[in-house]
C-alpha cells in the first residue's frame, strides 16, 4: 500500500513536471548559476525569468543553481538572464544594474563575486606626491575625512530620494569608514573637532544604519550634519561644499545640511519640497 | 643609355613634384561606389522588404579627411527612384541630393556620381532624401576626420579610439501603410505600446476628470511619438558587442569616442551609459567644450561625440539608446567580460503628461505657456511623466492634504517644477549646455534679416506645417548672398520637432554668447522658443524642414533659395520639378472600413489630404425594409486646428417603412425615405468633447443637423461611439480592435435595428 502511495505521489510529480514543461515547446532545459540569498529571492529570480510559454525557471537557494526550460524558437538563455539580472540578480553573463542591486530587501543582498571593482580614475595624482612624503601624509589624513564626507554626501542623495533602504545601506558604510580613521594620520585641528564629535557621529550614524523609517533618519540626519560642517570646516577641501538650510525642518525651527552642488535639493523633505532651502555658506 | 637616364631621372622628378603637390595640398579624390537594392530583412521572424546599399544594413560607412574631395557613385538597382542627401555638409546646391529640389531623382539603373571637396570635419551622416526610403535602410554614417596638423585638433579627444554609431528604428509595416495609418488616425500602434489612456485606464488610475477635461479640449491620447516600432537597431544590430576597436582590445581605464548619428525616422533616444558619465565632446560635426552628463536626448537626426569610460576590468558596460516614448531600446556592450546592465528606463506616467497639456491648451487650440518663455529643452515639460525625476506614480489621495499644503508655502517650486536638472541629481544634456570651442560671433555691423515661424500642427488630423501652411501652399524664401539670417522659431503644437537647415550650419543663441554653439538641427519642444542665425554663403535651394520623417513628407518646411542665383544645371525643368516637390505635401490618402453585421453593411471610404477631404459613408441593410443609403461629402477643412469643414454633399438612400417609421423630422418636414436623392450644402464643426456636429441643408430646404463622436475610448481596446439626428434617427456602437485591422463591433441602429458583425478597416 505504502508502495503503490508512492509510486502515485511520484506519479503525480512527474505528471506535473511534464505538465509545466509540456507548455514549452522545442524546450531545451539547462542549468546556469544564479546568484542570490534566500527564499524572497528565489520568487524575484523566477517570476523575473518566467515568460508564459516560453521560458520557466527554477532556481535552487542551497545550491544557487537554476534550471531553465525555454524554447529556443522564441527565446534564448542569454535574455532569460538579462531579465532575472534587471530584476537584480548577477549570473555569469549579467551584472544587474547597481540601482537595483541597492534596492533589494537587505536579506536578498548578496555577495557579488562577479563584480570587478573600479579602477581609481585619477592613477596619476598619487604617483606625484611621492616625491614629498610631508604632503602626502597630510593628503592621507585628509582623504581618510574624505571618504567619511562622501559616505555622508550619498546618504543625503538617498534622503533626497526619500530612499530609506539606500540611505541605510551608506549609513552603514559611512561606519564602517568612521571606524577605519586612523586618528594619529589627521592634522591637529582636524584631530581636535574629531574628538569632539566622534561619538555624536558615530551615533547618528547607526541611527540611521538601524531606523526602518525615514522620519527618524531624518532627524539624525540633522545632528549628523552639524557634525560634518564642524569637521569639514577645519578640513581641507578640494572642491567648494555649500551649507545649507530649510527654514521648516524640525517644526519650523530650521535644519542644515552639506551639499557639493549649489542648487538646493532638499533632504529633508525630498521630491515634495525639493528645491526648498537656501545656501547660507560656502565652504572653500 | 645616357638619354634614357636623363629621361629616367626627370620622369622621377616629375612623379616626386606631383607627390610633393598633391600632399601639400591634400588634393585626395576619394572614391566610394554604392549599389542601391531591394532586399529582404528578417529582425523579427518574418521576411520584410528593405533596402541594402552595398549589400548591408545601415549603408557603408563613409569616411573622408577634410581637404579630401568626394566622388561618390551612386548606382541605381532599385525599381523607384532614389537620391542621396549629405547630412550636415558644407557643398555646392546640386550636390546636395533633395529629389526635384537641387536635381531630379536618380532612376532606376542609371548611376549618379556626386563630387565636391570636403571642408569641413566631424560626425554626419547620409541618407536618402526620396519619399520613406530612410525608414527601410538608406542610412548610414558619415564621419569627416581632422587632418592631424588641424590647429583645433584636441589631444586626448580626437585621438581616441573612436566608432561611428548610425541609430535606427525598424517596423515589420510598410513604411507607405504607416503613414498612411497616422492621417487616417488609425491608433493601432498606441495599442501596441500600451498607451491608449481610455477611460478605464483613466478611472483605475484616478485622472477620470484629467481624460474628461483633454476631450474637453479635443485632444486625442497624448504621447511623446506617434509610430511602434519593432525594433530599434544600433548600426543595424539591436545587441552589439564592442570588444577591440581597430584590433586592439579595450580593457579598464581606456575611454571610447562614440560618434552617435540619429538617423531614425521618426524616434527620439535617451543616451545613458551603466559606467558612469558621459562626456559630450562635439555636436552636429562641432566641436564643443566638453561637459559631463548622465544622459542625453538626441533628436531625430542630430549628432552627437561622446565620451565613455570603461571603470572596470572584465566587465562589459552596457551602452542604452531607449526610445523617448521608452517602449523600446538597443544596448552596445563596450569591454570584454560579464555584461553590466544599466536600468531601463521607467515607463512614461501618460495622465500626468495629460494634466500637464490641458493645464497649457487653450479652447482654442494654441498652446499657453503661461509666461515660462521656455527654450533651448531647459524646461521638459515631460519631466511631469518621468518617474526618475518627479517620482513613482502616486497612489491615489496619499498625502494629497500634505502636499497641497507644501506647495503653497514654498511658491519659489513652480519656476523649476519642469527643469529636469534642478529636480534630481541626473543631469540632462540640454542646449544652453553647449559651448563652442571657437568663437562663433557674427562680425559687427554685418547686415541681419529677422523671420520668424511658428511651428503649428494638428495631431488629430496629422498636418504639419510653419505658420500653418506646408511646403507647397508656401512661397520660397529669397535670401541675399552674405546676409546673415536670424530665425525666430516658436513651436505651438503639441509634437517637439527637430528643424535642420540644408548646407549650413547655425548658431543657437544660447546665452554663450561669443561661444555660441553651431548646429544643423534644433529640437524644439512644445511652446518653446529658439533664436538661430545663419550666414547666408552658399547659392542654391536650400530646404529647411522638420527632420521627422512623417511631419517632413506632410509639408513641414520651406525652401531657401538666394536672390539672382544661376539656374541649377541638374534640374533642367524648374515647373515641373516644384510640382513633383509639392506632389509630396498634396498627396491623398485612403482610408476605408465595412461592418459585416448581421443586419447589414456599415462603412465609408475617405481619400484626404492637408486640406481637403472626399468622404462616401453607406448603410447597406440586407432587405428593403432595412433601406440601403449612402452619403458622399466633398468638403475643405478651414483653420489651423482644423476644426471646422463646409462640405458640398450628395444623399441617396431607398428604404421600405418597417420599424422606426419616421418621415416627419424634427422640424416639422416630411423627409421621404423610399427612393431619395438631394444635393447638399454643410459644415462639420468639431464641438469640445470631440463630438462632430454637422448641419446641412438639401435643395429641396430640408435641413437636417446631427451629432456623431466614433471611437471613444472605453478601455484599452474597446471603443464606443453614436450618432443621433433630426430625421430621429440614431446609433450606438461598440467595437473592440482585434488587430489594426479587424474588430468585432455590435450596434443599435434605428432603421436596422441591432446587428453583430465582423469590422474591416484599412
Amino acid at each position: 500500500m505504502n508502495l503503490l502511495l508512492n509510486t502515485s505521489t511520484s506519479l503525480i510529480f512527474l505528471f506535473t513536471v511534464s505538465v509545466c514543461t509540456a507548455q514549452i515547446k522545442n524546450a531545451q532545459t539547462e542549468s546556469v548559476k544564479i546568484y542570490g540569498n534566500c527564499g524572497m529571492c528565489e520568487t524575484t529570480i523566477e517570476n523575473a525569468g518566467n515568460l508564459k510559454k516560453s521560458a520557466q525557471v527554477d532556481w535552487n537557494k542551497d545550491t544557487k543553481m537554476a534550471t531553465l526550460t525555454y524554447d529556443t524558437s522564441k527565446t534564448n538563455r542569454a535574455e532569460i538572464l538579462k531579465r532575472i539580472a534587471l530584476a537584480g540578480y548577477d549570473s555569469d553573463q549579467f551584472l544587474a544594474p547597481d540601482d537595483v542591486y541597492t534596492k533589494l530587501p537587505k536579506c536578498c543582498q548578496y555577495d557579488r563575486v562577479n563584480k570587478t571593482a573600479t579602477i581609481q580614475s585619477e592613477p596619476k595624482a598619487p604617483h606625484a606626491m611621492e616625491h614629498h612624503p610631508t604632503t602626502h601624509e597630510k593628503e592621507q589624513g585628509t582623504n581618510q575625512l574624505k571618504m567619511v564626507f562622501d559616505n555622508y554626501f550619498s546618504i543625503k542623495d538617498a534622503l533626497i530620494q526619500s530612499d530609506q533602504k539606500l540611505a541605510s545601506s551608506g549609513a552603514e558604510e559611512l561606519r564602517s569608514t568612521i571606524n577605519a580613521v586612523k586618528m594619529e594620520k589627521l592634522a591637529t585641528d582636524e584631530h581636535t573637532v574629531w574628538m569632539k564629535v566622534m561619538r555624536s557621529l558615530k551615533a547618528n550614524t547607526d541611527l540611521i544604519a538601524t531606523s526602518s523609517s525615514i522620519e527618524k533618519q531624518r532627524q539624525a540626519f540633522m545632528i549628523l550634519s552639524s557634525n560634518m560642517y564642524d569637521l569639514m570646516k577645519v578640513s581641507q577641501q578640494t572642491a567648494p561644499v555649500y551649507y545649507q538650510h530649510c527654514p521648516m525642518y524640525n517644526d519650523g525651527k530650521g535644519a542644515n545640511w552639506l551639499s557639493k552642488e549649489n542648487a538646493i535639493k532638499n533632504p529633508y523633505y525630498g521630491e515634495k519640497m525639493l528645491s526648498c532651502g537656501k545656501t547660507t555658506e560656502t565652504i572653500k | 643609355m645616357e638619354k634614357s637616364k636623363v629621361i629616367f631621372n626627370s620622369s622621377l622628378l616629375i612623379v616626386l613634384l606631383l607627390l610633393a603637390t598633391t600632399t601639400a595640398f591634400a588634393q585626395k579624390v576619394i572614391r566610394y561606389d554604392l549599389y542601391v537594392k531591394d532586399t529582404v530583412v528578417n529582425f523579427t521572424g518574418k521576411n520584410k522588404r528593405a533596402i541594402a546599399v552595398n549589400g548591408q544594413i545601415p549603408m557603408p560607412t563613409l569616411v573622408f579627411t577634410e581637404g579630401d574631395t568626394a566622388e561618390i557613385y551612386v548606382h541605381n538597382q532599385l525599381k523607384e527612384t532614389t537620391s542621396l542627401h549629405w547630412h550636415g555638409l558644407f557643398l555646392p546646391n546640386k550636390e546636395d541630393g533633395v529629389p526635384n529640389l537641387t536635381q531630379m531623382p536618380i532612376e532606376p539603373n542609371t548611376t549618379h556620381i556626386y563630387r565636391f571637396p570636403i571642408i569641413q570635419s566631424g560626425t554626419h551622416w547620409y541618407h536618402s532624401h526620396s519619399g520613406l526610403q530612410e525608414q527601410i535602410g538608406m542610412y548610414g554614417n558619415l564621419i569627416l576626420l581632422k587632418k592631424g596638423s588641424d590647429p583645433s585638433f584636441r589631444k586626448g579627444i580626437d585621438d581616441l579610439p573612436s566608432i561611428p554609431i548610425v541609430l535606427s528604428e525598424w517596423t515589420d509595416l510598410d513604411p507607405k501603410n504607416v503613414h498612411r495609418m497616422l492621417h487616417s488616425g488609425n491608433d493601432w500602434a498606441s495599442i501596441k505600446k500600451n498607451t491608449t489612456q481610455s477611460y478605464a485606464e483613466a478611472i483605475k488610475q484616478g485622472y477620470f476628470q484629467v481624460k474628461l477635461k483633454n476631450e474637453w479640449k479635443r485632444m486625442l491620447a497624448m504621447d511623446v511619438s506617434d509610430v511602434y516600432y519593432d525594433k530599434i537597431l544600433m548600426n543595424g544590430r539591436p545587441n552589439t558587442d564592442l570588444i577591440a576597436i581597430d584590433d586592439k582590445l579595450l580593457k579598464a581605464g581606456d575611454k571610447v569616442r562614440l560618434r552617435i548619428s540619429n538617423g531614425g525616422a521618426s524616434s527620439y533616444f535617451w543616451l545613458t551609459y551603466a559606467g558612469g558619465k558621459i562626456t559630450v565632446v562635439a555636436s552636429d560635426g562641432n566641436d564643443v567644450t566638453p561637459i559631463e552628463v548622465d544622459r542625453l536626448i538626441i533628436a531625430v537626426s542630430e549628432t552627437y561625440d561622446i565620451i565613455v569610460t570603461i571603470p572596470a576590468e572584465n566587465t562589459a558596460f552596457e551602452f542604452l539608446a531607449t526610445t523617448e516614448d521608452r517602449t523600446n531600446s538597443a544596448s552596445l556592450f563596450i569591454g570584454k567580460g560579464i555584461k553590466q546592465l544599466k536600468s531601463p528606463q521607467p515607463r512614461l506616467k501618460y495622465f500626468e503628461g495629460m494634466k500637464m497639456m490641458n493645464g497649457m491648451m487653450k479652447m482654442n487650440g494654441d498652446l499657453d505657456d503661461m509666461g515660462m518663455q521656455m527654450s533651448l529643452n531647459k524646461m521638459d515639460m515631460n519631466v511631469v511623466m518621468y518617474p526618475e525625476i518627479t517620482g513613482a506614480l502616486k497612489k491615489k489621495n496619499r498625502d494629497k492634504k500634505d502636499d497641497t499644503k507644501m506647495t503653497m508655502k514654498h511658491s519659489d517650486r513652480s519656476e523649476n517644477q519642469y527643469n529636469s536638472n534642478a529636480l534630481s541629481d541626473i543631469i540632462t544634456l540640454n542646449y544652453a549646455l553647449l559651448k563652442s570651442t571657437t568663437k562663433t560671433t557674427i562680425p559687427a555691423d554685418s547686415p541681419i534679416r529677422e523671420l520668424r515661424f511658428t511651428l503649428t500642427g494638428n495631431m488629430n488630423r496629422y498636418v504639419w506645417s510653419l505658420d500653418n501652411k506646408v511646403i507647397s501652399e508656401a512661397d520660397k524664401i529669397l535670401v541675399k548672398k552674405g546676409e546673415y539670417i536670424k530665425i525666430i522659431l516658436y513651436n505651438n503644437s503639441m509634437m517637439r520637432h527637430p528643424m535642420h537647415l540644408h548646407g549650413h550650419d547655425f548658431r543657437i543663441l544660447n546665452g554663450q554668447n561669443d561661444y555660441a554653439p553651431l548646429k544643423n538641427v534644433i529640437d524644439i519642444m512644445p511652446m518653446e522658443t529658439d533664436t538661430i542665425v545663419f550666414n547666408a554663403n552658399v547659392e542654391g535651394d536650400w530646404f529647411f524642414h522638420c527632420h521627422i520623417l512623417y511631419h517632413m513628407m506632410s509639408g513641414m518646411g520651406r525652401v531657401f533659395t538666394y536672390e539672382n542665383q544661376a539656374p541649377n544645371p541638374l534640374i533642367p525643368n524648374p515647373q515641373l520639378a516644384q510640382r513633383k516637390l509639392f506632389a509630396d505635401d498634396r498627396k491623398f490618402h485612403f482610408m476605408a472600413d465595412n461592418d459585416f453585421a448581421s443586419n447589414g453593411n456599415d462603412g465609408l471610404a475617405m481619400f484626404q489630404n492637408t486640406r481637403w477631404s472626399m468622404g462616401t459613408e453607406w448603410r447597406l441593410g440586407y432587405n428593403d425594409m432595412h433601406g440601403y443609403e449612402t452619403e458622399t461629402h466633398i468638403g475643405r477643412y478651414i483653420g489651423k486646428m482644423q476644426w471646422l469643414m463646409p462640405f458640398i454633399g450628395f444623399d441617396w438612400r431607398y428604404r421600405k417603412m418597417g420599424i422606426d417609421e419616421q418621415e416627419k423630422n424634427l422640424f416639422g418636414q416630411i423627409n421621404k425615405k423610399d427612393n431619395r436623392s438631394a444635393v447638399s450644402l454643410g459644415v462639420v464643426y468639431t464641438l469640445p468633447m470631440l463630438v462632430n456636429f454637422q448641419a446641412e441643408v438639401y435643395h429641396d430646404a430640408i435641413v437636417r443637423l446631427s451629432l456623431t463622436r466614433k471611437d471613444i475610448p472605453i478601455s484599452k481596446r474597446m471603443r464606443a461611439g453614436f450618432m443621433l439626428n433630426t430625421d430621429k434617427e440614431y446609433m450606438a456602437e461598440l467595437r473592440y480592435i482585434i488587430n489594426k485591422n479587424i474588430g468585432v463591433r455590435t450596434h443599435y441602429d434605428s432603421d436596422m435595428g441591432f446587428g453583430v458583425g465582423l469590422s474591416l478597416n484599412y
